[in-house]
């Protein structure tokens, strides 16, 4: 059976601690800026907790919303690419191929939830920091697109496992670095073409939206208010 | 550029009007419409003498090269995305309204480089055999003349130009 | 014109050729400096990354980009003095198309390097090439950046081609009057041509062919690169006036700079009894026209916006009338048009002087512009997590103002070079009335007799 990814976030589980997006940064090499260059708007994160301030004091609430990749079905960050780098696969991933890209920036710009980063500089990771970085998955070059990938390495892993014991993948196998880190269980990811899977269920819920939906580009990601 | 090297009666006159007479002399002379020569530093539209041409093809072939050009980038952009078919965007594979636009660009390509390989052609450039030529003609000079003319005629052909107030050539 | 005014209009256009003064050598080097400089700055640039740049996240595109966009625009200068003018037989065009043209060429030469500046990784900038790759994969056709590679490579290729025929009998003069290695240049440039009646009409032919064929090129090239903005769901980048916005836009900062480039020539070569005063009155009722054109789609986009009253748009819409933008904002609205305006509409004031300061205006205003369309929606889209502000670097300016030095230096070496007056062109236009044989004559008489 064809997987097709997808997420579902419980925002009223999200506390906004942010433990998603270190996870997220120890998985999958996301280089850090440091301090003078995040001033400048270059640091990289994957996935961000999105915090946003309503009311006036003493009745201030505060909304934690986590935007990572949508994975959107009608990616505008795809047909702009002109080297193919940015493609969607079978499964329903955004895929963003490091070898293609020539860092035209073009997909970030197009994308509406500005989850794609760009490498500005090559990464460095001073010793002993070097020996945390993980065998699976590549370290970017400069001048080079990156963004989330649904841990696709954890997927393919997953996918591996499952062939060579010769049965299905089963729910809650697979999980991205950001659902096993979440304390809560905001975070929650399967198959979506699987009707029995959590993700799917909660994806059919009543509390559920998409973010930015009326821009047509169809993103996978459920938000549960 | 030599005129030693070619074969040919010819005299330079100051104005068009001149040449034009130069031309109608020739004529009376008996000598053939294609084997008269006028050479100039502009072209002179107006006059009659210009205009002795048949209309030319190179509208037609234009658009052949643009026709050329319309198929080559169909070919191209509807080849390419079959070959390696990667979605993007939720578009089909082989997406129409974009490929119009790489069609549009192939075909005036192609119109424009059929344009001036035509036009290379038929004006016989770039040329290094020897053509007719005289430095003067640089200076304002309009040159009307008869190429390979038959041994006998030469010195006919010297009367008319020199009635007609040019100064001869060769001397 | 009798044979004595041909060749003191030879002498004339020819010698900034022939005869060159200390002042070029001054100028060439104070520009190739600014030129080296900023050659240094990109290598900088491409050592030590995008970093060195003021490009962030969310602003991805600014400056190189915006000079992009600047010097597309500027190219249509050409087409539209040289095509559409010839097209029309506006006969006052003939001093001025060589100038337009190689305005058009130089500016889409420059253009086209910011596309490759602008790359993350430059040294792959071929990936955009359709060609059989041993990579397997051929460039996305449906990328917008891709069909600027085709329109750019189409537009420069006929705009070099426009350039260089008409100039052919022009090499042919210049063969005739010069000796030596210059002589063999000139000549192997000149392709040995004649001047027979059969190749002025062949060659006369073929220019009305490319005349055609070039204005849908003009047009279709800043449409596409209207449409890296208009293509992407970015507010106020995604709106249906782009195409025709862009292409007024370009036509308009055109005739600015070729009229600014026109008078710097008649200044610096001497060429007053050639580009008269009614050469630039004219160009200024065409200023006048698209500085009204300009401001007619400006109106027309921002009143649409106005009333959509999209959150996500009126964010950015905001952002330049008031917010941070608007200091340059109104700066261009007052260099587009408030200012021009009066200058190019009264006749007294549209003069070469007036229509002078109102080009170097509006040259700066529709930068301004092209820099107002990408930076403010790219600072303030859908999510106000991810606005950000810009702030240019020291090595984008280096390099933008390279490229303006760039220009002036191609510009300087192809007046010392080639005729920027196209001679044979000059010469046509003081044509008398035509002779007709005895034919057409009884033919005219017919068409204009008074039927009872």
């Amino acid at each position: 059976m064809t997987h097709r990814w997808g997420m579902a976030i419980d925002l009223d589980r999200c506390t906004g601690c942010e433990a998603c997006v270190t996870a997220c940064r120890a998985e999958n090499n996301v280089p850090t800026a440091g301090p003078d260059q995040a001033a400048r708007g270059r640091a990289i994160h994957w996935i961000r907790v999105e915090r946003y301030y309503e009311g006036e004091f003493p009745d201030v609430r505060v909304k934690f919303r986590p935007v990572l990749c949508q994975q959107c079905d009608a990616a505008p960050c795809e047909p702009v690419c002109p080297t193919y780098a940015s493609h969607h696969t079978e499964e329903g991933l955004n895929a963003q191929v490091y070898n293609r890209c020539i860092g035209t920036r073009y997909c970030a710009n197009a994308c509406p939830y500005n989850v794609r980063f760009f490498d500005f500089a090559n990464p460095v990771w001073d010793k002993p920091l070097n020996l945390q970085l993980n065998p699976d998955v590549s370290v970017r070059e400069v001048g080079v697109m990156e963004k989330c990938t649904f841990c696709v390495q954890r997927i393919n892993e997953g996918k591996t496992r499952a062939k060579s014991e010769s049965r299905e993948v089963k729910d809650g196998e697979i999980t991205p670095a950001c659902a096993q880190a979440c304390p809560t269980t905001a975070i929650v990811f399967g198959d979506l073409n699987d009707p029995e899977s959590e993700v799917s269920r909660l994806s059919r819920s009543p509390r559920g939206s998409k973010l930015l939906e009326d821009l047509g580009t169809k993103p996978k990601i459920t938000y549960l208010r | 550029m030599e005129s030693a090297a070619v074969n040919a009666v010819y005299a330079l006159y100051s104005d068009p009007d001149s040449a034009q007479l130069a031309v109608e002399g020739l004529r009376r002379e008996g000598v053939a419409e294609r084997s008269i020569t006028v050479i100039s530093s502009e072209p002179f539209e107006e006059y009659e003498f210009s205009r002795r041409d048949k209309p030319t093809w190179i509208f037609w072939i234009a658009t052949a090269g643009g026709a050329v050009g319309l198929v080559a980038a169909y070919l191209l952009a509807s080849i390419t995305q079959r070959m390696w078919p990667l979605v993007t965007g939720g578009m089909p594979i082989v997406a129409m309204w974009p490929n119009l636009i790489i069609m549009f660009e192939l075909t005036m390509l192609g119109a424009i480089i059929a344009t001036v390989i035509t036009l290379l052609i038929t004006a016989r450039l770039p040329t290094t055999r020897s053509k007719l030529y005289d430095p003067e003609i640089s200076n304002g000079k309009i040159l009307v003349g008869v190429e390979n003319p038959p041994e006998n005629s030469i010195e006919k052909l010297r009367q008319a130009l020199r009635a007609t107030g040019g100064e001869v050539h060769p001397g | 014109m009798n044979l004595e005014t041909r060749n003191k209009i030879n002498d004339d256009l020819l010698r900034p050729v022939l005869h060159t003064s200390p002042w070029f050598y001054v100028i060439i080097a104070v520009l190739g400096g600014i030129i080296l400089a900023g050659l240094g700055s990109w290598m900088y640039q491409m050592s030590h990354g995008l970093v060195v740049a003021g490009i962030k996240w969310p602003v991805y595109w600014a400056f190189y980009i915006t000079n992009f966009v600047f010097w597309i625009g500027i190219s249509h200068a050409g087409t539209l003095i040289s095509a559409i003018l010839r097209l029309v037989n506006a006969t006052w065009r003939r001093p001025v198309t060589r100038c337009a043209e190689v305005i058009t060429v130089f500016a889409l030469m420059i253009g086209a390097m910011f596309p490759i500046i602008h790359l993350g990784r430059p040294w792959l900038a071929f990936y955009l090439m359709p060609y059989p790759s041993e990579r397997g994969i051929w460039p996305n056709f449906r990328s917008p950046l891709v069909w600027d590679f085709f329109a750019i490579s189409t537009y420069l290729t006929g705009s070099t081609l426009f350039l260089f025929l008409p100039a052919i009998p022009d090499f042919a003069l210049m063969r005739d009057r010069t000796n030596g290695l210059r002589k063999r240049i000139y000549g192997a440039l000149a392709l040995g041509w004649q001047g027979t009646t059969k190749q002025w009409h062949r060659l006369e032919s073929a220019m009305q062919i490319m005349a055609i064929a070039i204005v849908p090129v003009a047009i279709s090239v800043h449409t596409i690169v209207s449409f890296d903005f208009s293509m992407a769901p970015v507010p106020m980048w995604h709106s249906t006036v782009f195409g025709p916005y862009f292409v007024a836009g370009a036509i308009f900062s055109g005739i600015a700079a070729l009229i600014v480039a026109m008078a710097v020539l008649r200044r610096l070569l001497h060429l007053e009894e050639y580009l008269h005063p009614v050469h630039f009155h004219n160009l200024g009722k065409l200023l006048l026209t698209m500085s009204l054109l300009w401001g007619y789609f400006t109106f027309v986009e921002r009143l649409t916006v106005w009333y959509g009253n999209s959150p996500s748009e009126m964010a950015v819409f905001w952002e330049t009338q008031t917010g941070s933008y608007a200091p340059l904002f109104w700066t261009m609205v007052f260099c587009n048009f408030v200012i021009p305006l009066p200058l190019l509409s009264i006749r007294r004031l549209r003069t070469i002087t007036g229509t002078v300061v109102a080009s170097s205006l509006i040259v700066v205003g529709m930068w301004l512009e092209r820099f107002l369309i990408i930076v403010p929606s790219l600072a303030t889209k859908n999510l106000p997590y991810s606005w950000g502000f810009y702030r240019p670097q020291p090595v984008e300016i280096m390099i933008t103002i390279a490229t303006f030095a760039a220009m002036a230096f191609l510009y300087v070496l192809f007046s010392k070079f080639v005729p920027i007056i196209s001679i044979w062109e000059l010469k046509v236009g003081g044509h008398p009335r035509p002779v007709l044989t005895p034919q057409e004559e009884e033919e005219a008489q017919e068409l204009w007799r008074v039927r009872p």
